[in-house]
């Protein structure tokens, strides 16, 4: 029983997390979003050797990949990063992307990659971004995909397409988290501590129950992805129910204590809170997620004590 | 890396706790505190069984009868014995922090007066810690333990005290002095509860006969042979026995069990059921899971010797939480229900029941109020 990821991941994702930092940090997503272009801080990628790991080759690469998702998501980097790093390895891609009906997109726009897609019944498609009508603050790099079939052999890709993401998006929920705290024992009114008001604090740790709720369900479906489990696709599943909740905390929650500074751009918080949109909304958002899970347990529930 | 394969070992005695479970505890079983005395004996005789087998405090030290099982052996035995409607009865409160605190500041008498009926299974105890004026504030507890001779007479009222009817001892506290602090000058007693200077009252509720009394002492009188540990030095007892108990009860294990098993209890009106109940039920389950995986990291912890409050209290919330969320869901699937059949009806029974002791708890064993603070004070401090 080890309910840590190996050292070594969480020592790569710490320093990754330093070099994203040193290439610009909470610039990059700013850049990307000036210029439609997420290849911004592309160089530190190649520098940290992202593209070099193998998650579907062992453990501990899988391990370093999460890792690596979530210093991408503290840092709200605009490149696609999980999504690369869940390229499937036996088709000439660059990068995969989970779809759902009834319009196949996602958050494909901006970088130039070949796609594939794979939807719940992992089947496999060629996918093509079509041109976004809207402009990057509102879009969130998303697009439409134009989709050709390649087969049916993608279950999995599919559990690694949803778990990655989720742990770039619990880097996001981790940030949010810790500008709040900080921000609420700077920031004084009537004299005294915004985090000394137990309205304040009890706000506070309702999302942070959130966020390590979340963070030991996304260890947990990456175990099951480790150990090849049957049910990995209902894990994955699983956690993106969870995550999707737990983002809708917190950012509410870290949005309400930040007050009316949390919406302006000169916060990290507003660019946060835009950037998780894609990964909460696409392919499925909370509703969708929780009724595809649903079906898929049937009657036999969700592994576990007494579960299947 | 990651694993969360507990081992053969842990698989074993989970198999071993249910077969026993199956064979001597009745599938009607909701657990010993019910109007029937009958519910009460299968309790005593089951601990008594678990104590032959060396099960009941597999936990302990050796020397103390034990065989020092590991954390992940203990969370299975806490997860079986909830799930299965607490076949120990009060008892596992005699096992799992009564028997540790004597272990660690009783006297050679005192052990040998105490360990040996707890490991047996044999004795229940109550817990004297709340009083009226001292809920979540236990420090400003008032109950007087005033010197007379060499001993002490003890007055005062206890109150919320669980399976006081039916306890033989009462682990006590009592304001032997007043120091600076309200929590110097507390001091612990073991007290038997057969004394007729004891009076107990139950007090009727929603949870059921025997989880709530009132307790009276009038004059009690107890001797130094009776004080646990150090006189006006307490308090650092009690934080010790709470820190025993920092998973506490595995509410995610019968709540996870309940989940499973609505499927089965409604056979062919599972199918008909909304799709919005059966998404509640989903999601039920994934937060059955994120509790127990929050349980999972602070015995993670603990096994290594560290302790984070923080996680603690996030657990808490999230588990106290996820109870009663999953009675509503529950109660909400009980509606669909056929009306007759054995399955369908212990189902509608345990999950009134499971519904029933869902109000308490966000408020009992330290209300989620306090598990926030602590969680908040954890989080600002990082």
């Amino acid at each position: 029983m080890n309910t840590d990821l190996a050292p070594e991941a969480v020592e790569y994702g710490l320093t990754a997390r330093r070099a994203i930092e040193a290439a610009g940090g909470d610039e990059l997503a700013q850049a990307a979003e000036r210029e439609s272009d997420r290849r911004v801080g592309d160089k530190v990628l190649d520098d940290l050797g992202a593209w070099d790991l193998d998650p579907r080759g062992s453990a501990d690469e899988l391990e370093a990949a999460a890792a690596l998702c979530r210093a991408a998501g503290w840092w709200a980097l605009p490149h696609p990063v999980a999504e690369r790093l869940a390229r499937p390895r036996d088709l000439d891609a660059d990068a995969l992307v989970v779809v759902a009906a009834p319009g196949p997109a996602g958050a494909v726009d901006g970088v130039d990659l070949r796609w594939v897609a794979v939807d719940l019944d992992g089947r496999r498609s060629r996918a093509t971004p079509r041109p976004a009508d809207d402009p990057v603050r509102t879009s969130g790099f998303v697009a439409a995909l134009d989709i050709a079939p390649v087969d049916d052999a993608g279950a999995g890709d599919l559990a690694l397409g949803l778990v990655l993401p989720c742990w770039t998006l619990l880097g996001m929920l981790d940030r949010a988290m810790g500008l709040t705290s900080a921000y609420v024992q700077q920031r004084h009114q009537f004299g005294q501590p915004l985090s000394s008001f137990q309205g304040v604090q009890f706000q506070l740790t309702d999302a942070e129950v959130e966020r390590v709720g979340l963070e030991e369900l996304a260890r947990y479906a990456l175990w099951s992805l480790e150990a090849g489990r049957p049910d990995a696709i209902e894990d994955a599943l699983a956690l993106r129910l969870a995550a999707i909740e737990a983002a809708d905390v917190v950012f509410r929650i870290t949005h309400q204590l930040h007050g009316a500074i949390g919406f302006c751009d000169e916060t990290t918080l507003s660019w946060l809170s835009r950037a998780s949109q894609p990964l909460r909304r696409l392919p499925l958002g909370l509703s969708a997620t929780r009724a595809a899970l649903t079906a898929r347990l049937g009657r036999q529930g969700l592994a576990g004590l007494f579960g299947p | 890396m990651l694993d969360y394969d507990q081992g053969p070992e842990v698989a074993a005695l989970r198999a071993d706790l249910r077969r026993l479970i199956a064979d001597n505890v009745p599938r009607d079983y909701l657990g010993a505190f019910t109007e029937d005395p009958a519910d009460l004996e299968v309790a005593q005789s089951f601990c008594r069984l678990l104590a032959e087998r060396g099960l009941l405090c597999m936990a302990w030290p050796e020397e103390f009868g034990g065989r020092g099982a590991s954390p992940w052996e203990q969370t299975a035995v806490r997860e079986e014995m909830w799930a299965h409607h607490e076949p120990r009865g009060a008892q596992y409160m005699g096992v799992n922090w009564v028997g540790p605190a004597i272990m660690r500041h009783g006297t050679p008498e005192q052990r040998q007066a105490h360990l040996p009926p707890i490991a047996r299974g044999e004795v229940i105890r109550c817990q004297g810690f709340s009083e009226p004026d001292a809920g979540s504030d236990l420090a400003s507890l008032q109950t007087a333990a005033r010197r007379d001779g060499d001993g002490w007479r003890i007055t005062g009222q206890k109150i919320w005290t669980s399976y006081a009817t039916m306890a033989q001892w009462c682990f006590l506290l009592a304001r032997t002095s007043r120091g600076e602090k309200k929590q110097q000058g507390i001091t612990v007693f073991l007290v038997p509860m057969d004394d007729p200077a004891i009076e107990v009252r139950p007090i009727p509720c929603m949870l059921g006969p025997h989880h709530l009394n009132e307790v009276f002492l009038d004059d009690l009188w107890v001797t130094e042979a009776d004080v646990l540990g150090e006189v006006d030095r307490g308090w650092s007892v009690v934080q010790e026995v709470l820190a025993f108990e920092r998973v506490g009860i595995a509410r995610y294990a019968r709540v996870e069990r309940l989940l499973q098993w609505a499927p089965a209890a409604l056979g062919d009106a599972w199918d008909g059921l909304p799709d919005e109940l059966r998404g509640r039920w989903a999601r039920m389950l994934t937060h059955a899971r994120r509790a127990r995986l929050l349980a999972y990291r602070v015995v993670a912890t603990q096994a290594t010797g560290q302790v984070r409050p923080g996680d603690t209290a996030a657990y808490r919330i999230a588990v106290t939480r996820l109870d009663q969320e999953s009675a509503d869901v529950l109660m909400d699937i009980t509606a669909h229900l056929p009306d007759a059949g054995d399955e369908a009806r212990r189902f509608r029974k345990a999950v009134e029941d499971h519904h029933r002791y869902s109000v308490s708890a966000t408020v009992a064993s330290g209300s989620i109020e306090m598990q926030r603070i602590l969680l908040a004070r954890a989080l600002l401090a990082a």
